[in-house]
Parts: structure tokens; C-alpha cells; sequence
């Protein structure tokens, strides 16, 4: 019988705080993904149009000061609704093809390589790994889409004044709201299927899929039952009202904005029930 | 108590599939050996206790703590998968490095344990290449890396000998053993029982589920009462000696060895066998050696698992 001292002792140093330690995943996770150059020219790509954007409104807000002699703007030029709707829509189709691509890199290599005992392993929970992957995708879909749109806002507000933004106000919380709601279902679908098929190429098809096929399923069962409730399926659409009601502009998608935000919720519930029952650490039984 | 590894009743199914059934350990702290065939229910004891699934009913507690309070738990705690399991597109050094902020540690310190756990490895110049990359030996001693990089007090190693090459064996289970003196757990599976003889302080043998044996190999070995216990005698009257022990009942065997000079027993009774052999030596035989011949993990599994149907 061997005998030993007691001597050893555990790390008993600080700790971070742990409520952040979701932030490791999308360190590490950047680097890789990065890594390819097409996608670094994607990203700056993704920038062009708000900078366009910005451009424009400066000078539409300094044309409207030598217009102020008594010259009108043509409504189309206008810095509205319609024109930060837009500008969400154009990001938003950048924020999809950076998903399609991003996407099925984050988790379904974890799955293939049988990673999640070493995440799991650690004081770390299923809840934070989710969070964690999911946050790769949320900020970097929120550095295109909502962020540069709010900026846009603050920078028609510096150059058009209080009246102008005390009557659209809305349109701010259009953007956040509008844009979050865009962001978190992508990345949601995206990690959902992922962790599903397993297989970057595959997901990142069925990624792609899901918006077509929808789109397919809705119109057919709208066509065939004569009804609009096959809208609910097709994500476009369900965003598109979404959008269309945050920012006050008349839809014709053929869903109201409660039977959008249901079907919205609904989706992510079940990409959520995907994702508990596929985020587990692998139970290997010897 | 608390410097144990405690099961308490505990069983763990997956549907209908037994994982381990009515497990009762006490594990003290240096180096255990969890031994048994395919699906005996090794890891499903390891990932029990690493909290990675939960027991279906009974208690563990690892050195006190519960393994549903992981932040406390892997603080004490190191786990090395069997399989490989690595985040892929990741370096070694960034593989323990993550380990390490995910456990909590700040960069500069997880840097520093870092680069002390891959040392101790031997990997220091493989560091940067891709665990993609690495050999199956290589693989295996980054995982021990990030296992005991955190410094924990109990190490959860499944097969962690597997694939490496004799040099790195020899130097993992002098690490093993260095850890197991200052006082840690080191729990390790293993198929290769030569090995686990030579590094257990104790064994657990498990078949279908069920702990059979557990304990240090002696003991163990003494318990097994309906097998005679196999000695091996150098001596230079070996006929003489066989004759003599022959006269009572707890022989069963006794073959001579060709040389002349020894033979193999077989006793029911290794304490009167003893006596007797006290009295055989004050008698005239000249006895050069007694050791025993089953006396390892090799005939305790073959025992105790070999003959439920456990493969060897």
C-alpha cells in the first residue's frame, strides 16, 4: 500500500467572472473564420452600402439647405421609413449570404469531431455554448445590419435636427428591433441546422434551403387551400412583414404583423428544441 | 471522507441499455485503475463522475462536491477523453490555452499553465502546429495536457496510455505516479493489465455494468476463495517439499519444474500453506524464493470478468 502526502493542492487562484465566459467561443472562433481571405473582402464588401448611405445623407441634407431657397426634393431622395427599410432589407441580404457561410463552421465541426466533452468538461454549460456560438453570428450580422443603420439614424438626426427625429423616432426602433429579430433567426436556423446534419457543406445548403423550400411550401399551400396561413412558413415573408410593421410601411405579404411574430417565435423554439437535444456531451457507453 | 470519490448506489441507464448498476465505491486518493471488457461500463463511471451525464438514481460526490456544480467540480477536477474530441482548426497550444479560460482563468495565467502542462508533455515544439496535424500518440499526450494544466486534484484519464510509444508511456506514468504522491486522485481505464499491475495502488474491475471487484489486487486476490492461490517455490528438495505438503488438505497441485529446483502449487489455504513451509525450512529445505503466480490483474480478470463471457 503506497503512502502518500497531501500535498497537492488545485489552482486556487482568481477566476473570471463566469457570466462572460461565453466571449471565448467567438475569440477563437473569428480566427478561423476569418482565415480565408473572401471572406475579409466579403465583410469590407458588407460595408460599402452604409458608407454609400452615410454619403448620401450628408449631401441630401445639405442639398435641402440650398433647396430651402424654394427648391422641392423629389420624394423618392428622402430620408424616411422607406429609405432605412431599404437600407435593412440590402444589409440584411449580405447578413444571409455571410450566414449561409459562417454558419455550419461553428457547430457541426464540434459535432463531426466529437468536441463537446472538452467543452463540457469545464464549468461550462450547454446554455453557454449555445450563447457562445451564437455570438459569433450576432455580432458580426449586428456590425452590418442594425449598428450601421442606428449610426446612419444619428447621423441624419445630427444633420436634420430634433424636429425631424422627434417625428420619426420609430424608425430607430425599427432598426434595432427589425434588425435583432433578422439577426437572431439566422443565427438561430443556422446553428440549429448545423447541429443537426453534422456536415458543414450540407448545412450550409439546408441553410439555404429552408428560405427556398419555405418560400416554395408557402406558395403552394397558399395556392392549393385558397389561404394566407402558408405565409407562416416562408421565412422572407414572415420578415418582411415583421419589418414592414416596425417600420409603419403598408405590406402586401399577406400576413398580418401578430400572425408574423408568432410564426417568428415559433421557429425559434423549435430551432431551440434542436439544439437542446443535439448540444449534448457525447455519451460514449464502453 | 472528503478526500474520496464517492458512488453511492449509484445506476445509470440510457432507455432500456444499462450503463452501471448499483455502483458503491469509496475511492481513495492515488492511482486507480478502472478495469474491464468493452461495454463493462468504464466510461459511462468516468463520465459519471466528471458530470458529463447525471446517475438515473444514487449520489456521487468527488472529493465532497456534487458533479451538477461544475464550477466547483472541474476547479478539483481534469478530464481526458478517450476519444479524440477537439475543436477542430484549433493548435495544441491553443486547445489547452481555451481549456484554461474556460475554466476561468485569466489569459496571462492561462497562458503560463499553458505552456507548463505542454512541457510537461513533451510537445512544447509541436505546440503550434494543428491538433489536425498530430500523431495518434501525439493526440493523446495534448489531451493529457489539457486534463492536468488546471493543476486538479483528481485526474479522470480514460486510456490514457493508448497509442503512445514506450519512452512517452514510461514518462506519463511517472507523471501519474508523481501526482498520485502529492495526494491526487489519478483514475485511469486501461486494457493493457500488465500496465495497470505495475501502476494501480488499486483496481476496480467491472463487467456488464457491475463492479465485481474492487480494492488493492492482494486483497482482492485473497477474497477469491473457491480459486486456489498459485505459488511458485524455488527451492533445492522440491520433490520432498511436494510429498510433504501433500499430507494435508488444502493442496490441490503441485508441479515440478523441469530444472529441478522448484515448482508451481496450488493451495486452498495460503496461510497453512505458509506455516508449513516455515516448518518444511526448519526441516533442511534450502528455500531460494516463494512468490505468487496470480497474484496480478491478469488472473483477478480472468476470475472474476473472464468467466461471466467478459472478452480478455
Amino acid at each position: 500500500m503506497a503512502v502518500y502526502k497531501r500535498s497537492y493542492r488545485s489552482y486556487q487562484g482568481e477566476l473570471t467572472n463566469p457570466r462572460f465566459r461565453f466571449l471565448i467561443l467567438p475569440k477563437y472562433a473569428y480566427e478561423r473564420v476569418f482565415a480565408p481571405k473572401y471572406m475579409v473582402a466579403l465583410l469590407v464588401a458588407a460595408m460599402f452600402f452604409p458608407i454609400g448611405c452615410a454619403a448620401y445623407i450628408y449631401l441630401l441634407n445639405n442639398l435641402s439647405v440650398l433647396t430651402s431657397l424654394g427648391l422641392p426634393i423629389p420624394s423618392f431622395l428622402k430620408v424616411d421609413a422607406t429609405f432605412f427599410r431599404f437600407f435593412l432589407n440590402f444589409q440584411g441580404s449580405f447578413a444571409f449570404i455571410l450566414t449561409t457561410l459562417i454558419g455550419p463552421s461553428l457547430v457541426a465541426p464540434d459535432l463531426a469531431n466529437n468536441a463537446l466533452p472538452a467543452y463540457f468538461s469545464r464549468p461550462f454549460s450547454r446554455a453557454e455554448y449555445v450563447v457562445g456560438k451564437m455570438s459569433v453570428l450576432v455580432l458580426l450580422l449586428s456590425g452590418i445590419t442594425w449598428f450601421p443603420g442606428l449610426l446612419l439614424f444619428g447621423l441624419q438626426w445630427s444633420q436634420a435636427g430634433w424636429d425631424w427625429t422627434s417625428a420619426n423616432w420609430y424608425i430607430a426602433r425599427a432598426l434595432l428591433f427589425g434588425g435583432l429579430a433578422w439577426v437572431l433567426l439566422l443565427s438561430l436556423v443556422a446553428l440549429a441546422l448545423s447541429a443537426w446534419v453534422k456536415w458543414r457543406t450540407v448545412a450550409g445548403g439546408l441553410i439555404l434551403g429552408v428560405f427556398g423550400i419555405g418560400a416554395g411550401l408557402a406558395t403552394m399551400i397558399n395556392n392549393i387551400l385558397q389561404t394566407d396561413w402558408g405565409s407562416m412558413l416562408d421565412l422572407s415573408r414572415i420578415m418582411n412583414t415583421i419589418w414592414s410593421s416596425q417600420f409603419e410601411i403598408e405590406n402586401s405579404t399577406g400576413l398580418e404583423p401578430f400572425e408574423a411574430w408568432m410564426a417568428f417565435f415559433a421557429i425559434c423554439t423549435v430551432c431551440l428544441l434542436m439544439l437542446e437535444r443535439k448540444i449534448r456531451p457525447k455519451e460514449i457507453v464502453k | 471522507m472528503t478526500d474520496r470519490i464517492v458512488f453511492e448506489d449509484v445506476s445509470r441507464f440510457y432507455g432500456e441499455v444499462l450503463g452501471v448498476n448499483k455502483i458503491n465505491l469509496s475511492i481513495p486518493p492515488g492511482i486507480t485503475s478502472l478495469v474491464g471488457p468493452n461495454a463493462s461500463g468504464k466510461t459511462t463511471l468516468m463520465n459519471l463522475m466528471t458530470g458529463l451525464v447525471r446517475p438515473s438514481k444514487g449520489k456521487i460526490l468527488v472529493r465532497g462536491v456534487r458533479p451538477d456544480e461544475p464550477e466547483a467540480l472541474f476547479k478539483l477536477l481534469g478530464y481526458a477523453t478517450q476519444f479524440d474530441s477537439f475543436p477542430r482548426g484549433l493548435t495544441g497550444f491553443q486547445y489547452v490555452h481555451s481549456s484554461l479560460l474556460l475554466n476561468g482563468m485569466a489569459e496571462q495565467e492561462a497562458e503560463r499553465k499553458a505552456w507548463a502542462a505542454i512541457e510537461r508533455v513533451n510537445l512544447v515544439e509541436a505546440a503550434k502546429r494543428k491538433v489536425d496535424a498530430y500523431s495518434k500518440g501525439m493526440r493523446q499526450r495534448i489531451r493529457l495536457a489539457q486534463a492536468i494544466a488546471h493543476e486538479p486534484v483528481v485526474m479522470v484519464l480514460d486510456e490514457p496510455l493508448n497509442g503512445l510509444d514506450p519512452l512517452v508511456r514510461s514518462e506519463t506514468i511517472a507523471l501519474f505516479r508523481e501526482s498520485a504522491a502529492r495526494g491526487a486522485h489519478v483514475l485511469v481505464s486501461s486494457h493493457v493489465l500488465h500496465e495497470v499491475d505495475m501502476i494501480s495502488d488499486q483496481v476496480i474491475l467491472l463487467a456488464n455494468g457491475y463492479v465485481v471487484a474492487e480494492g488493492a489486487i492482494r486483497g482482492v486476490r485473497e477474497e477469491i476463495s473457491d480459486k486456489p492461490l498459485e505459488i511458485v517455490v524455488r527451492c533445492d528438495q522440491p520433490a520432498r517439499m511436494a510429498a510433504a505438503l501433500f499430507a494435508h488438505d488444502h493442496m490441490v497441485e503441485a508441479r515440478l519444474h523441469a530444472d529441478g529446483l522448484g515448482l508451481m502449487l496450488k493451495t486452498k489455504s495460503p496461510s497453512t500453506f505458509h506455516k508449513q513451509l516455515n516448518r518444511l525450512a526448519l526441516d533442511g529445505i534450502e528455500i531460494e524464493s516463494v512468490a505468487p503466480a496470480d497474484e496480478d490483474v491478469n488472473a483477478l480478470y480472468e476470475y472474476l470478468i473472464g468467466e461471466e463471457g467478459g472478452t480478455k
